[in-house]
């Protein structure tokens, strides 16, 4: 929050309140224990998931999480009638399988895609190559370096949410609402079967 | 075109460093138009009826700016307490811990700016930071992501299901409630006059094309 620079953030209300939210991180601070990882290994794996992690696995992470937790609270929402509940859960379902394998393939293709497209110009570099190679005067680009790679996952996930504005609508939207259809139409037809079968007992 | 490769070298020096922004930025934009994509899909389904579509329509809006919110409030928060972790000191690896005592930093006097844990200090201010520049941003970017990606899940699959639920399930009741009246009102009361209506028409002269 502090981050955010509005004028109002300038005045003396302004002040008090960076004041009390650094006063508040350092009560935090002083709560949590000084760490430091001494294992190789467990460093080299922090360091990893920053270089490997992009938007794209991010959405996949965030994806198998989601499919375990909100169909869960969908399910027992008490506050709506079993029929709404039902529909809720198969939306959710859908929404969450469809959206993680539109979201991670399309950022995954337009992240690789801008790699593709934003080598430093040298020798032998064809120029469509480099269309996306940034400029900046004060020091000189390593290709190779972390911040290049990081530039790179950047503009390819900007480049993959414009992607995304029309495949929202055109691909995420109908399949969707598809599978919202086909989950609704099992679970109706696992009912059906349950009372009949509950009748021929009776 | 040259004002194009600027813009790239902005991007490259606002994100190329702290990958973990861009994926909170980033994030929250995939969400709103997600959301948006899917209150269609709702609307424009036949097999959903009016009165689920009356819970799943506030559901999905409320899905957006309960993510935005949230994502804003404790993603940030998180990542940003994740990295004053690293910067201050507390969370680091044996090699800048190292590099800290040959600076003369320590944890002892609290009441010192050059203070590991004190909101103020940070190591990237150091005038020897070069020194430990790659190990340190390999470890910050790390700890930053898995925080922005631990944050987001707390945030998007646990506390906005349970919050946008609440919302969609009182919009649905107060819908619900609008079209019953509606509902209870055509059955109840015909349309037609009323006693007091009639009257008055009939002390006129004329009332519309019948003469009383």
């Amino acid at each position: 929050m502090s981050g955010i620079n509005f004028p109002i953030m300038n005045n003396i209300f302004g002040r008090y309140v960076r004041k009390n939210i650094s006063r508040i991180e350092q009560g935090i601070l002083n709560i949590i224990p000084d760490t430091t990882y001494k294992s190789e290994k467990a460093v080299k794996f922090i360091g990893s998931i920053g270089k490997n992690i992009s938007s794209a696995e991010q959405r996949l992470i965030l994806g198998a999480s989601a499919l375990m937790s909100q169909p869960f609270i969908d399910a027992h929402n008490k506050r709506v009638d079993e029929d709404t509940r039902k529909v809720s859960v198969a939306k959710t379902i859908s929404k969450i399988i469809v959206g993680t394998t539109t979201g991670f393939l399309i950022r995954k293709g337009c992240i690789k895609a801008i790699k593709e497209c934003s080598k430093l110009p040298a020798p032998g570099v064809k120029k469509c190559r480099t269309i996306f190679a940034p400029e900046i005067d004060e020091f000189k680009l390593n290709e190779n370096s972390d911040d290049y790679k990081q530039y790179q996952n950047t503009f390819g996930t900007i480049a993959a949410l414009v992607v995304m504005m029309f495949t929202n609508f055109l691909i995420d939207a109908p399949l969707t609402k598809y599978f919202t259809n086909l989950l609704m139409d099992k679970s109706k037809n696992k009912e059906n079967n349950k009372s009949t079968v509950s009748g021929g007992a009776k | 075109m040259k004002s194009f490769g600027k813009m790239l070298g902005t991007l490259y020096k606002r994100y190329g460093e702290n990958p973990g922004n861009m994926l909170v930025h980033t994030g929250v934009l995939g969400w709103v138009l997600s959301s948006l994509a899917q209150v269609g899909a709702v609307v424009f389904n036949d097999k959903i009826s009016t009165a689920q579509k009356t819970f799943l329509v506030p559901q999905e809006i409320a899905d957006a700016a309960v993510n935005i919110l949230s994502f804003y409030v404790i993603t940030s928060s998180i990542k940003r307490l994740a990295s004053k972790l690293v910067s201050t000191g507390k969370l680091s690896t044996t090699s800048i811990r190292e590099f800290l005592k040959k600076e003369g930093v320590t944890s002892k006097n609290r009441n010192n700016i050059d203070c590991i844990g004190n909101i103020k200090f940070n190591i990237e201010k150091l005038d020897n930071f070069p020194k430990i520049k790659d190990e340190y941003l390999s470890f910050k970017n790390g700890i930053d992501v898995t925080a922005s990606t631990l944050g987001s899940i707390i945030s998007c699959n646990l506390i906005t299901p349970v919050a946008r639920n609440q919302y969609a399930a009182v919009k649905q009741k107060q819908a619900m409630a609008k079209m019953n009246k509606a509902e209870e009102n055509r059955v109840i009361y015909p349309k037609g006059i009323t006693m007091a209506q009639y009257q008055n028409n009939s002390a006129m002269h004329y009332s519309g094309n019948l003469k009383i």
